[in-house]
């Protein structure tokens, strides 16, 4: 009866090994003096060593059950409080039990794994960054890195469409949005009875977002706003394919200048409104659904204006800095699989009578891909850990973060096909999925020529001396 | 109803343990710790019982080194209202034995008025499963070890309690104050909401130590040495059904 049990809730697929240790954790001795130095990077203080004074000392007795004092607690850049610790360990198993397992269906199926979402409501994931009276969790944009860097070890698609409602639709509205508006849709978009996300991207314009064509003007009454155009790639634009989703924030021009843009809340069977067509064949990010929106004298009342008439272009602004944050996480949330994956790969299969991580070939993929995506994950931190969600103007090192990881990502995955070779080709190895899923991280949410262009900007005005 | 659960820092429970160079134990730096899983099914069994009004308050107890905290923390976001932490430096696992941790419980089920005591029918770092015995004999209360079923009975001073045993389900009614450990099957543990999460860091944690229990905690046996297992041998193909079964017969001796 003692042995042989399992546990069920937590006997998701198996892990193909336990996840790295930061190394300055679990050390049981207190630190040397100086480790406050080497905290920061989470760097092993053992090349201090030699100066600990007290290394020599008979160590206490260890059977006394005195309190020993504890060493001062480092700071941890990934896990900054308990609260970041306990959300990451949380997603982490939620992740191994209940998204891991569907991932490669539901992508080859290329659907939208709806009951999966609701239960991201039900762990209070969908209103991460929302204050507790709409419904949220009330955390901050480095849970939102921890959250979307786990989900997407397992199903980046999953955790795109997660991205799509939970920061692009709820945080923007969290933010913007006035307690009228946030009151009538928060509790229900946190709960995840409906869906929502975001139309920003037009068929004629991307990079190039205020050129966008889509345009509302206020009926003679003032009673309601007319919006006409099209908006293209909108991550959560259908669910089952056949219809919108529930509900979404709409840019549209309210006026003639470039930045003369407004926001809007459009329903699902509002007037005029209505799915145009759900994507195809997409390369990767299969398992989230995207599709073009069409609005064709579509009737907003004029109480789902969010925030003031030709306002929305600070809001815009200020959203796709969380957003950044959040596509990178999801570039290091892969990376960290393909790293695993890789890793456990090169240990296990034999070649010419060796492990393959004993060729030289093999530790250049393993142990590069190692370094840059704990560089990509220290870069997250290091901007997520700052990120005011209420504050704007953090753009160079938003669209930076996201620069780096997104080919970082792309290039892990890239590492840890060819370690696997012929396995890594196929579906059932994960891998090919990552790399597929890895590309779209440099084109949506901002194409990397579209933060070259920002920081270039930015750097040119603010930056000419760096700290 | 005060109800009064024991949880305990364990090494997950998907780790690979390894043993640690001094042969006297196995490593733990650097390997991730969590709940013991059986707590995990008693704090959600307290957690259900205070939601059917049985009981009014839960109180978690964790005996372990200061990163007892953080699994006192994942009790409190599970539902549990606040948390005693014991602190001492002992190794959860060899050290820290059943006897010293069911004197401090019974210790605290004293302090705290506890009419029912919940444990995980055991750790799976040492194995013992004697705990939640131990504690019954200390406290002179009724015990239903391994429980796979739950439910109050007579208006809520009694419990019926199904158990697992090796020759089948076993059903005892056991009149409260009593001890229960929990079996696997008792329930699924639910997962902390976030929302949750953020209410634990409120919850009042207590700290105390052995010392201030009065519990002398010396463990009274000792790890001499701790080796892997051996090495499963390769397997072997047979060519017919015939040498399998002279195999087994003759080689196996298990026919």
């Amino acid at each position: 009866m003692l042995i042989g049990f399992n546990f069920s809730r937590r006997a998701g697929r198996a892990r193909f090994f336990p996840p790295l240790p930061c190394p300055s954790f679990g050390a049981a001795t207190p630190p040397p003096l100086n480790a406050q130095r080497s905290a920061l990077l989470c760097i092993t203080t053992t090349a201090t060593k030699h100066s600990r004074p007290f290394v020599n000392q008979t160590p206490p007795h260890r059977f006394s059950s005195e309190p020993v004092p504890s060493p001062p607690v480092q700071f941890d850049p990934f896990n900054p409080t308990e609260e970041h610790t306990h959300l990451r360990t949380t997603v982490r198993a939620f992740v191994e039990k209940e998204v891991d397992p569907q991932a490669l269906a539901f992508n080859r199926r290329e659907e939208f794994n709806l009951p999966l979402f609701r239960k991201l409501g039900e762990l209070g994931l969908l209103g991460l960054s929302v204050p507790a009276e709409y419904g949220g969790s009330g955390m901050d944009a480095t849970a939102v890195a921890i959250a979307h860097e786990e989900l997407s070890a397992a199903d980046p698609a999953f955790c795109l469409a997660y991205l799509a409602h939970s920061l692009l639709f709820v945080n923007n509205l969290a933010q913007n949005g006035s307690h009228a508006q946030k009151s009538k849709y928060l509790p229900a978009a946190c709960a995840g009875t409906a869906v929502g996300g975001m139309c920003m991207s037009e068929p004629g314009a991307g990079t190039d977002v205020l050129g966008m064509g889509t345009a509302a003007t206020k009926a003679s009454d003032g009673s309601h706003y007319i919006l006409n155009g099209a908006k293209m790639w909108i991550t959560n634009g259908t669910v089952d394919g056949q219809s919108t989703g529930d509900v979404y924030l709409v840019y549209a021009k309210t006026g003639q200048a470039a930045k003369d843009v407004s926001m809007f809340l459009v329903e699902k069977g509002s007037p005029g409104f209505r799915l145009g067509q759900k994507l195809e064949d997409k390369l990767g990010m299969r398992a989230s659904m995207t599709a073009e929106l069409v609005f064709d004298d579509c009737r907003v009342p004029v109480e789902n204006l969010v925030g003031k008439e030709d306002g929305a272009a600070a809001c815009m602004m200020r959203n796709l800095e969380i957003e950044r944050v959040g596509l990178a996480a999801m570039s290091v949330g892969l990376a960290r699989r393909c790293v695993e994956i890789m890793n456990a790969y090169a240990k296990e299969r034999k070649a010419f009578g060796q492990p393959l991580n004993a060729f030289g070939q093999v530790q250049r993929h393993v142990a590069e891909s190692y370094a840059e995506y704990m560089a990509g994950r220290a870069y997250l931190y290091y901007v997520a850990n700052q990120l005011d969600l209420s504050s704007s103007g953090n753009g160079l090192d938003a669209d930076g973060v996201k620069l780096y990881c997104a080919k970082m990502g792309k290039e892990v995955a890239d590492r840890a096909i060819q370690v696997l070779g012929g396995y890594g080709y196929v579906g059932e190895y994960q891998v090919e999925r990552l790399w597929r899923d890895a590309k779209l991280l440099e084109i949506g949410g901002g194409t990397n020529e579209a933060h070259h262009k920002n920081m270039v900007r930015d750097l040119r005005k603010h930056h000419e001396r760096l700290l | 109803m005060r109800i009064l659960v024991g949880v305990k820092r364990v090494i997950d429970y998907a780790v690979k343990v390894r043993v640690a160079a001094d042969k006297k134990g196995v490593e733990l730096n650097n390997v991730k710790h969590s709940m013991n899983p059986f707590c995990e099914i008693a704090v959600e069994e307290a957690v259900r019982l205070k939601e059917k009004k049985f009981a009014t308050e839960i109180v978690a107890v964790s005996v372990g080194t200061k990163q007892a905290q953080e699994t006192l923390r994942t009790a409190l976001a599970m539902g549990v209202d606040r948390g005693i932490h014991v602190e001492t430096a002992l190794r959860a696992d060899q050290e820290l034995q059943p006897l010293a941790v069911a004197k401090m419980l019974a210790k605290l089920v004293d302090k705290e008025k506890a009419g029912l005591v919940i444990l995980g029918k055991q750790s799976i770092d040492g194995d013992n499963a004697q705990t939640a015995p131990m504690l019954a004999a200390l406290l002179g209360w009724p015990q239903a070890t391994f429980a796979a079923g739950v439910e109050p009975v007579d208006e809520n001073k009694a419990l019926k309690v199904e158990r697992e045993t090796d020759t089948g389900s076993e059903v005892l009614k056991v009149n409260l104050p009593a001890v229960l450990s929990t079996d696997l099957r008792l329930n699924t543990p639910r997962y902390a909401t976030i929302p949750n999460i953020m209410k634990a860091k409120k919850k009042p944690m207590e700290l105390l130590s052995p010392e201030k229990l009065g519990v002398d905690v010396t463990p009274k046996t000792s790890v001499v040495s701790m080796a892997e297992p051996g090495k499963r041998k390769a397997g072997i193909m047979v060519e017919s059904v015939d040498e399998l079964l002279d195999k087994l017969k003759n080689e196996a001796k298990v026919l």
